[in-house]
Protein backbone atom coordinates (compact mmCIF):
# COMPACT_ATOMS: atom_id res chain seq x y z
CA UNK A 1 0.00 0.00 0.00
CA UNK A 2 1.45 3.35 -1.01
CA UNK A 3 1.61 6.24 1.41
CA UNK A 4 1.76 9.91 0.46
CA UNK A 5 2.12 13.30 2.09
CA UNK A 6 -0.47 15.93 1.16
CA UNK A 7 -0.35 19.25 3.02
CA UNK A 8 2.73 20.07 5.05
CA UNK A 9 3.63 23.30 6.84
CA UNK A 10 5.80 24.85 9.51
CA UNK A 11 5.44 27.92 11.67
CA UNK A 12 8.13 30.52 11.96
CA UNK A 13 11.07 29.06 13.92
CA UNK A 14 12.87 31.22 16.48
CA UNK A 15 12.56 32.86 19.87
CA UNK A 16 8.78 33.19 19.87
CA UNK A 17 8.13 34.48 23.38
CA UNK A 18 4.62 35.70 22.58
CA UNK A 19 3.38 32.45 21.01
CA UNK A 20 2.22 29.42 23.03
CA UNK A 21 2.72 25.77 22.03
CA UNK A 22 -1.05 25.56 21.41
CA UNK A 23 -0.92 28.50 18.99
CA UNK A 24 2.14 27.08 17.23
CA UNK A 25 0.44 23.75 16.64
CA UNK A 26 -2.84 25.36 15.58
CA UNK A 27 -1.03 27.45 12.97
CA UNK A 28 1.00 24.61 11.45
CA UNK A 29 -1.99 22.24 11.42
CA UNK A 30 -4.38 24.79 9.90
CA UNK A 31 -2.01 25.37 7.01
CA UNK A 32 -1.32 21.66 6.46
CA UNK A 33 -5.02 20.78 6.51
CA UNK A 34 -5.94 23.64 4.18
CA UNK A 35 -3.29 22.53 1.69
CA UNK A 36 -4.65 18.97 1.95
CA UNK A 37 -8.21 20.11 1.31
CA UNK A 38 -9.19 18.34 4.56
CA UNK A 39 -10.80 19.37 7.83
CA UNK A 40 -9.77 18.17 11.28
CA UNK A 41 -12.90 15.99 11.37
CA UNK A 42 -11.58 14.11 8.31
CA UNK A 43 -8.48 13.02 10.23
CA UNK A 44 -8.38 9.45 11.58
CA UNK A 45 -5.48 9.80 14.03
CA UNK A 46 -3.07 12.37 15.46
CA UNK A 47 0.63 11.74 16.20
CA UNK A 48 2.52 14.38 18.19
CA UNK A 49 6.31 14.47 18.28
CA UNK A 50 7.70 16.27 21.34
CA UNK A 51 10.55 15.81 23.78
CA UNK A 52 10.61 18.39 26.56
CA UNK A 53 7.05 19.44 27.44
CA UNK A 54 7.05 17.21 30.54
CA UNK A 55 10.50 17.91 31.91
CA UNK A 56 10.46 21.66 31.17
CA UNK A 57 6.81 22.65 31.12
CA UNK A 58 5.28 20.06 33.42
CA UNK A 59 2.75 19.16 30.71
CA UNK A 60 2.39 15.55 29.61
CA UNK A 61 -0.53 13.77 27.94
CA UNK A 62 0.21 15.71 24.78
CA UNK A 63 -1.98 13.57 22.53
CA UNK A 64 -5.09 14.70 24.37
CA UNK A 65 -3.65 18.17 24.99
CA UNK A 66 -3.35 18.99 21.28
CA UNK A 67 -6.44 16.97 20.32
CA UNK A 68 -8.42 19.32 22.57
CA UNK A 69 -6.77 22.35 21.03
CA UNK A 70 -7.50 21.16 17.49
CA UNK A 71 -11.07 20.04 18.17
CA UNK A 72 -10.13 16.44 17.45
CA UNK A 73 -11.72 13.51 19.28
CA UNK A 74 -10.05 10.47 17.69
CA UNK A 75 -6.96 8.52 18.68
CA UNK A 76 -4.08 10.84 19.59
CA UNK A 77 -0.55 9.78 20.53
CA UNK A 78 2.62 11.44 21.72
CA UNK A 79 5.84 9.96 20.37
CA UNK A 80 9.13 10.72 22.12
CA UNK A 81 12.62 9.91 20.86
CA UNK A 82 14.66 12.93 21.97
CA UNK A 83 15.58 15.12 18.98
CA UNK A 84 14.21 12.41 16.66
CA UNK A 85 10.71 12.70 18.19
CA UNK A 86 9.37 14.36 15.04
CA UNK A 87 10.88 11.77 12.72
CA UNK A 88 9.57 8.94 14.88
CA UNK A 89 6.08 10.50 15.00
CA UNK A 90 6.11 10.71 11.21
CA UNK A 91 7.32 7.10 10.95
CA UNK A 92 4.53 5.90 13.24
CA UNK A 93 1.91 7.87 11.31
CA UNK A 94 3.15 6.36 8.05
CA UNK A 95 3.14 2.84 9.52
CA UNK A 96 -0.46 3.34 10.65
CA UNK A 97 -1.61 4.43 7.18
CA UNK A 98 0.39 1.69 5.49
CA UNK A 99 -1.17 -0.91 7.78
CA UNK A 100 -4.59 0.08 6.51
CA UNK A 101 -5.73 1.03 10.01
CA UNK A 102 -6.09 4.71 9.10
CA UNK A 103 -6.46 6.61 5.83
CA UNK A 104 -5.68 10.15 6.93
CA UNK A 105 -3.17 10.79 9.70
CA UNK A 106 -2.03 14.15 11.02
CA UNK A 107 1.55 14.32 12.29
CA UNK A 108 2.65 17.30 14.37
CA UNK A 109 6.05 18.12 15.80
CA UNK A 110 6.35 20.88 18.37
CA UNK A 111 8.76 22.25 20.94
CA UNK A 112 8.69 25.31 23.18
CA UNK A 113 12.22 25.84 24.49
CA UNK A 114 12.83 29.55 25.02
CA UNK A 115 10.50 29.82 28.05
CA UNK A 116 13.26 28.20 30.12
CA UNK A 117 16.79 29.16 31.12
CA UNK A 118 19.65 27.57 29.15
CA UNK A 119 21.06 25.41 32.00
CA UNK A 120 17.61 23.87 32.49
CA UNK A 121 17.14 23.30 28.76
CA UNK A 122 20.61 21.70 28.65
CA UNK A 123 19.69 19.42 31.56
CA UNK A 124 16.34 18.59 29.95
CA UNK A 125 18.07 17.68 26.68
CA UNK A 126 20.45 15.46 28.64
CA UNK A 127 17.37 13.37 29.39
CA UNK A 128 18.26 11.89 26.00
CA UNK A 129 21.61 10.66 27.30
CA UNK A 130 22.61 8.08 29.87
CA UNK A 131 22.69 8.37 33.65
CA UNK A 132 26.49 8.23 33.57
CA UNK A 133 26.60 11.12 31.10
CA UNK A 134 24.41 13.28 33.33
CA UNK A 135 26.64 12.45 36.30
CA UNK A 136 29.67 13.57 34.30
CA UNK A 137 28.05 16.97 33.74
CA UNK A 138 28.41 16.62 30.00
CA UNK A 139 26.12 18.58 27.71
CA UNK A 140 24.96 17.78 24.18
CA UNK A 141 27.57 20.11 22.68
CA UNK A 142 30.06 18.18 24.83
CA UNK A 143 28.96 14.77 23.51
CA UNK A 144 29.21 15.93 19.91
CA UNK A 145 32.55 17.56 20.72
CA UNK A 146 33.80 14.11 21.76
CA UNK A 147 32.58 12.73 18.41
CA UNK A 148 34.21 15.67 16.61
CA UNK A 149 37.60 15.18 18.25
CA UNK A 150 37.56 11.45 17.46
CA UNK A 151 36.68 12.21 13.81
CA UNK A 152 39.39 14.88 13.58
CA UNK A 153 42.03 12.57 15.01
CA UNK A 154 41.05 9.60 12.84
CA UNK A 155 40.56 11.39 9.50
CA UNK A 156 42.32 14.73 9.87
CA UNK A 157 39.00 16.60 9.76
CA UNK A 158 39.59 20.28 10.48
CA UNK A 159 37.69 23.01 12.34
CA UNK A 160 37.41 24.85 9.00
CA UNK A 161 35.60 21.86 7.47
CA UNK A 162 33.18 21.85 10.38
CA UNK A 163 32.68 25.61 10.04
CA UNK A 164 31.80 25.14 6.35
CA UNK A 165 28.61 23.33 7.45
CA UNK A 166 27.46 26.36 9.42
CA UNK A 167 28.37 28.77 6.61
CA UNK A 168 26.37 26.75 4.06
CA UNK A 169 23.34 26.36 6.28
CA UNK A 170 23.21 30.05 7.19
CA UNK A 171 23.40 30.85 3.45
CA UNK A 172 20.38 28.61 2.85
CA UNK A 173 18.48 30.03 5.83
CA UNK A 174 18.74 33.53 4.42
CA UNK A 175 16.47 32.24 1.63
CA UNK A 176 13.95 30.82 4.13
CA UNK A 177 11.57 33.33 5.69
CA UNK A 178 10.60 30.79 8.40
CA UNK A 179 14.19 30.31 9.58
CA UNK A 180 15.45 31.26 13.05
CA UNK A 181 18.52 33.04 11.60
CA UNK A 182 18.72 35.19 8.49
CA UNK A 183 22.35 36.28 8.58
CA UNK A 184 25.30 35.17 6.50
CA UNK A 185 28.40 34.01 8.36
CA UNK A 186 31.95 33.17 7.32
CA UNK A 187 34.38 30.42 8.28
CA UNK A 188 36.50 33.03 10.08
CA UNK A 189 33.48 34.13 12.11
CA UNK A 190 32.69 30.55 13.13
CA UNK A 191 36.29 29.94 14.17
CA UNK A 192 36.33 33.17 16.21
CA UNK A 193 33.07 32.46 18.04
CA UNK A 194 33.25 31.53 21.75
CA UNK A 195 34.05 27.94 22.62
CA UNK A 196 31.14 25.96 24.02
CA UNK A 197 32.77 22.51 24.34
CA UNK A 198 36.14 22.24 22.60
CA UNK A 199 36.48 21.88 19.65
CA UNK A 200 32.90 23.06 19.10
CA UNK A 201 32.21 26.77 19.17
CA UNK A 202 29.00 28.76 19.41
CA UNK A 203 28.51 28.89 15.64
CA UNK A 204 29.01 25.11 15.37
CA UNK A 205 25.83 24.68 17.44
CA UNK A 206 22.16 24.80 16.50
CA UNK A 207 20.13 27.29 18.53
CA UNK A 208 17.44 26.79 21.17
CA UNK A 209 14.26 27.47 19.21
CA UNK A 210 10.49 27.41 19.38
CA UNK A 211 8.42 26.09 16.50
CA UNK A 212 5.97 23.55 15.14
CA UNK A 213 5.53 21.61 11.91
CA UNK A 214 2.68 19.48 10.58
CA UNK A 215 2.18 16.99 7.77
CA UNK A 216 -0.83 15.03 6.57
CA UNK A 217 -0.13 11.41 5.61
CA UNK A 218 -2.74 9.63 3.50
CA UNK A 219 -3.39 6.36 1.74
CA UNK A 220 -3.07 6.06 -2.03
CA UNK A 221 -6.84 6.22 -2.45
CA UNK A 222 -7.04 9.58 -0.69
CA UNK A 223 -3.80 10.91 -2.20
CA UNK A 224 -5.27 12.04 -5.49
CA UNK A 225 -7.27 14.81 -3.77
CA UNK A 226 -5.74 18.08 -2.57
CA UNK A 227 -2.16 19.02 -3.46
CA UNK A 228 0.16 16.97 -5.63
CA UNK A 229 1.01 13.95 -3.49
CA UNK A 230 4.61 13.29 -2.54
CA UNK A 231 5.19 9.58 -2.05
CA UNK A 232 7.01 8.07 0.88
CA UNK A 233 9.04 5.36 -0.85
CA UNK A 234 11.30 4.20 1.98
CA UNK A 235 11.65 4.50 5.74
CA UNK A 236 14.00 3.14 8.38
CA UNK A 237 14.43 3.53 12.13
CA UNK A 238 17.23 2.03 14.21
CA UNK A 239 18.44 2.22 17.82
CA UNK A 240 21.78 2.13 19.63
CA UNK A 241 23.17 2.54 23.15
CA UNK A 242 21.94 5.67 24.94
CA UNK A 243 25.44 6.75 25.89
CA UNK A 244 28.60 7.19 23.82
CA UNK A 245 30.46 4.76 26.07
CA UNK A 246 28.30 1.92 24.76
CA UNK A 247 29.27 2.41 21.09
CA UNK A 248 31.69 0.25 19.12
CA UNK A 249 32.90 3.31 17.21
CA UNK A 250 32.39 7.03 17.61
CA UNK A 251 33.35 8.44 14.20
CA UNK A 252 29.99 7.43 12.74
CA UNK A 253 26.49 6.78 14.10
CA UNK A 254 25.61 3.13 13.67
CA UNK A 255 21.87 3.75 14.16
CA UNK A 256 21.85 6.28 11.31
CA UNK A 257 23.75 3.93 9.01
CA UNK A 258 21.33 1.09 9.74
CA UNK A 259 18.23 3.32 9.38
CA UNK A 260 19.55 4.56 6.03
CA UNK A 261 20.20 1.02 4.83
CA UNK A 262 16.60 0.06 5.63
CA UNK A 263 15.22 3.14 3.89
CA UNK A 264 17.37 2.74 0.77
CA UNK A 265 16.41 -0.92 0.51
CA UNK A 266 12.69 -0.22 0.82
CA UNK A 267 12.89 2.63 -1.70
CA UNK A 268 15.09 0.64 -4.07
CA UNK A 269 17.39 3.62 -4.46
CA UNK A 270 20.93 4.38 -3.35
CA UNK A 271 22.78 7.44 -2.06
CA UNK A 272 23.55 8.56 -5.64
CA UNK A 273 19.82 8.87 -6.39
CA UNK A 274 19.23 11.47 -3.67
CA UNK A 275 19.09 15.02 -5.02
CA UNK A 276 18.01 16.93 -1.93
CA UNK A 277 18.42 15.99 1.74
CA UNK A 278 17.56 17.46 5.11
CA UNK A 279 20.05 16.01 7.61
CA UNK A 280 20.36 16.35 11.37
CA UNK A 281 22.98 19.07 11.86
CA UNK A 282 22.40 19.76 15.56
CA UNK A 283 26.15 20.49 15.51
CA UNK A 284 28.36 20.94 12.46
CA UNK A 285 30.11 17.62 13.12
CA UNK A 286 26.70 15.93 13.05
CA UNK A 287 26.11 16.99 9.43
CA UNK A 288 29.60 15.92 8.41
CA UNK A 289 29.07 12.48 9.96
CA UNK A 290 25.56 12.29 8.46
CA UNK A 291 26.95 12.82 4.94
CA UNK A 292 29.21 9.81 5.50
CA UNK A 293 26.64 7.66 7.31
CA UNK A 294 24.12 8.21 4.49
CA UNK A 295 26.70 7.06 1.92
CA UNK A 296 27.02 10.41 0.13
CA UNK A 297 30.76 10.35 0.88
CA UNK A 298 33.31 7.80 2.03
CA UNK A 299 34.27 8.11 5.71
CA UNK A 300 36.67 11.01 6.12
CA UNK A 301 35.80 12.62 2.76
CA UNK A 302 32.80 14.82 3.59
CA UNK A 303 34.83 17.64 5.14
CA UNK A 304 36.74 18.41 1.94
CA UNK A 305 33.49 18.33 -0.07
CA UNK A 306 31.97 20.84 2.33
CA UNK A 307 34.95 23.17 1.88
CA UNK A 308 34.48 22.87 -1.90
CA UNK A 309 30.83 23.94 -1.36
CA UNK A 310 29.59 20.85 -3.24
CA UNK A 311 26.36 20.73 -1.27
CA UNK A 312 25.42 24.40 -1.44
CA UNK A 313 22.38 25.66 -3.35
CA UNK A 314 23.43 27.19 -6.68
CA UNK A 315 26.82 25.47 -6.57
CA UNK A 316 25.90 21.82 -6.08
CA UNK A 317 26.15 19.56 -9.11
CA UNK A 318 24.13 16.68 -7.81
CA UNK A 319 22.93 17.00 -4.20
CA UNK A 320 21.88 19.93 -2.01
CA UNK A 321 21.95 19.35 1.75
CA UNK A 322 19.83 21.28 4.24
CA UNK A 323 18.21 23.79 1.88
CA UNK A 324 15.95 24.91 4.77
CA UNK A 325 19.02 26.08 6.69
CA UNK A 326 19.07 22.84 8.69
CA UNK A 327 18.93 22.70 12.45
CA UNK A 328 21.90 25.05 12.57
CA UNK A 329 20.24 28.04 10.95
CA UNK A 330 16.54 27.25 10.40
CA UNK A 331 16.45 26.41 14.11
CA UNK A 332 16.02 23.30 16.23
CA UNK A 333 12.79 23.11 18.23
CA UNK A 334 13.67 19.50 18.95
CA UNK A 335 10.28 17.78 18.65
CA UNK A 336 9.41 19.80 15.54
CA UNK A 337 12.66 19.19 13.65
CA UNK A 338 11.92 15.74 12.19
CA UNK A 339 8.56 16.91 10.84
CA UNK A 340 10.04 20.17 9.55
CA UNK A 341 12.57 18.15 7.54
CA UNK A 342 9.66 16.31 5.88
CA UNK A 343 7.89 19.62 5.19
CA UNK A 344 11.01 20.98 3.47
CA UNK A 345 11.58 17.89 1.32
CA UNK A 346 7.89 17.71 0.33
CA UNK A 347 8.01 21.37 -0.71
CA UNK A 348 11.25 20.82 -2.66
CA UNK A 349 9.80 17.81 -4.50
CA UNK A 350 6.67 19.80 -5.38
CA UNK A 351 8.77 22.65 -6.70
CA UNK A 352 7.21 25.16 -4.30
CA UNK A 353 10.34 26.23 -2.40
CA UNK A 354 10.69 29.60 -4.11
CA UNK A 355 14.12 31.19 -3.82
CA UNK A 356 15.66 28.08 -2.29
CA UNK A 357 14.20 25.63 -4.81
CA UNK A 358 16.61 22.88 -5.82
CA UNK A 359 16.29 22.44 -9.59
CA UNK A 360 14.82 19.33 -11.18
CA UNK A 361 14.68 17.37 -7.98
CA UNK A 362 12.75 14.13 -7.88
CA UNK A 363 14.01 12.14 -4.88
CA UNK A 364 14.66 13.57 -1.41
CA UNK A 365 15.71 12.25 1.97
CA UNK A 366 15.31 13.20 5.63
CA UNK A 367 17.71 12.11 8.40
CA UNK A 368 16.70 12.76 12.01
CA UNK A 369 18.81 11.69 15.01
CA UNK A 370 17.91 11.43 18.69
CA UNK A 371 20.45 11.76 21.48
CA UNK A 372 24.07 11.38 20.45
CA UNK A 373 22.98 8.69 17.96
CA UNK A 374 20.81 6.48 20.18
CA UNK A 375 18.02 6.56 17.61
CA UNK A 376 17.77 7.62 13.98
CA UNK A 377 14.95 7.88 11.47
CA UNK A 378 15.53 8.11 7.71
CA UNK A 379 12.74 8.73 5.19
CA UNK A 380 12.96 8.83 1.39
CA UNK A 381 10.38 10.64 -0.74
CA UNK A 382 9.58 10.81 -4.43
CA UNK A 383 7.84 13.69 -6.11
CA UNK A 384 6.30 12.34 -9.28
CA UNK A 385 3.04 10.50 -8.73
CA UNK A 386 2.89 6.95 -9.98
CA UNK A 387 6.42 6.84 -11.41
CA UNK A 388 7.86 5.39 -8.23
CA UNK A 389 10.66 2.87 -8.34
CA UNK A 390 9.79 2.08 -4.75
CA UNK A 391 7.24 -0.27 -3.35
CA UNK A 392 5.72 2.49 -1.20
CA UNK B 1 17.46 15.32 40.60
CA UNK B 2 18.37 12.00 42.22
CA UNK B 3 16.38 10.39 45.00
CA UNK B 4 18.37 9.01 47.98
CA UNK B 5 17.33 5.48 47.08
CA UNK B 6 18.60 5.92 43.52
CA UNK B 7 21.93 7.22 44.81
CA UNK B 8 22.14 4.25 47.21
CA UNK B 9 21.40 1.79 44.39
CA UNK B 10 23.99 3.34 42.06
CA UNK B 11 26.70 3.51 44.74
CA UNK B 12 27.21 -0.22 44.27
CA UNK B 13 28.53 0.48 40.78
CA UNK B 14 31.22 2.84 42.10
CA UNK B 15 33.32 0.12 43.68
CA UNK B 16 33.41 -1.86 40.42
CA UNK B 17 35.19 1.07 38.77
CA UNK B 18 37.20 2.62 41.58
CA UNK B 19 40.97 2.44 41.01
CA UNK B 20 40.65 1.08 37.47
CA UNK B 21 43.06 2.47 34.91
CA UNK B 22 42.32 3.29 31.30
CA UNK B 23 43.22 5.39 28.27
CA UNK B 24 41.54 8.55 26.97
CA UNK B 25 39.84 7.84 23.60
CA UNK B 26 38.38 11.32 23.14
CA UNK B 27 37.72 14.37 25.29
CA UNK B 28 36.20 17.82 25.50
CA UNK B 29 36.26 20.78 27.82
CA UNK B 30 32.73 21.85 28.70
CA UNK B 31 32.59 25.66 28.98
CA UNK B 32 28.82 26.09 29.16
CA UNK B 33 27.81 23.79 32.01
CA UNK B 34 24.83 21.69 32.91
CA UNK B 35 22.60 22.84 35.79
CA UNK B 36 24.29 21.69 39.02
CA UNK B 37 27.80 21.95 37.57
CA UNK B 38 28.06 25.74 37.22
CA UNK B 39 30.83 26.25 39.80
CA UNK B 40 33.01 23.55 38.20
CA UNK B 41 33.01 25.09 34.69
CA UNK B 42 35.06 24.89 32.61
CA UNK B 43 35.62 21.17 33.18
CA UNK B 44 37.08 18.32 31.16
CA UNK B 45 35.00 15.27 30.22
CA UNK B 46 36.80 12.23 28.86
CA UNK B 47 35.73 9.03 27.12
CA UNK B 48 37.96 6.35 28.60
CA UNK B 49 38.73 2.82 27.44
CA UNK B 50 38.96 0.58 30.50
CA UNK B 51 39.87 -3.12 30.36
CA UNK B 52 36.31 -4.36 29.97
CA UNK B 53 34.27 -1.34 28.90
CA UNK B 54 34.28 2.31 27.88
CA UNK B 55 33.26 4.90 30.46
CA UNK B 56 32.55 8.61 30.29
CA UNK B 57 33.44 10.88 33.20
CA UNK B 58 35.00 14.12 34.29
CA UNK B 59 38.77 14.50 34.33
CA UNK B 60 39.80 16.50 37.39
CA UNK B 61 42.97 17.92 39.01
CA UNK B 62 44.28 18.80 35.54
CA UNK B 63 47.37 21.03 35.61
CA UNK B 64 48.86 20.41 32.15
CA UNK B 65 47.57 19.49 28.74
CA UNK B 66 44.92 16.86 28.01
CA UNK B 67 45.26 14.56 24.98
CA UNK B 68 43.92 11.28 23.66
CA UNK B 69 46.10 8.32 24.58
CA UNK B 70 46.86 9.62 28.08
CA UNK B 71 46.46 7.14 30.92
CA UNK B 72 43.91 7.87 33.64
CA UNK B 73 42.69 6.30 36.87
CA UNK B 74 39.16 6.23 38.34
CA UNK B 75 38.75 8.07 41.65
CA UNK B 76 35.76 8.94 43.81
CA UNK B 77 34.62 12.58 43.96
CA UNK B 78 31.56 14.68 44.67
CA UNK B 79 29.72 14.82 41.35
CA UNK B 80 27.80 18.08 41.42
CA UNK B 81 26.23 20.68 43.65
CA UNK B 82 23.35 19.06 45.56
CA UNK B 83 20.02 20.78 46.04
CA UNK B 84 19.31 21.99 49.61
CA UNK B 85 17.69 18.74 50.77
CA UNK B 86 19.60 16.31 48.52
CA UNK B 87 21.97 13.58 49.55
CA UNK B 88 25.41 14.72 48.37
CA UNK B 89 26.05 12.69 45.19
CA UNK B 90 29.45 10.98 44.90
CA UNK B 91 30.69 9.03 41.91
CA UNK B 92 33.50 8.25 39.52
CA UNK B 93 35.80 10.87 38.04
CA UNK B 94 39.24 10.42 36.51
CA UNK B 95 42.71 11.79 37.22
CA UNK B 96 45.71 11.68 34.91
CA UNK B 97 48.41 9.14 35.76
CA UNK B 98 51.83 10.73 35.88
Amino acid sequence: MKVAVLGAATTQFGELWDISPRALVREAVSEALLASNLRITDIDALYVGNMLSGILGGQENLGAFFAEELGFAGPAFKIEGACASGGLAFYNGAVAVRSGMFERVLVVGVEKMTDHKPEDVALGLMGAGSDVERQAGITFPGLYAILARAHMEKYGTTEEELAAVAVKNHFHAVLNSKAHFNNLITIAKVLASPKIADPLKLLDCSPISDGAAAAVIVSEAVAQKGQTPVWLIGAGVASDSLGLAGRKEITSLSAAKRAAKLAYKAARVGPRDIEVAEVHDCFTIAELIALEDLGFYEPGKAGKALLREELTLGKAQHLVVNPSGGLKACGHPVGATGVKQVVEIVSQLRGTSGKRQVEKTRIGLTHNVGGSGAVAAVHIFQGKAGSGKGKG
Amino acid sequence: MNSPVKIWRNQKKIKELLGKEGVIISWTQVRVPLAGFEEQAPYYVVLVRLADRNYLGQLVDVTGIVATGQKVKAVIRRLRRPEAEDVIPYGIKFVLLA
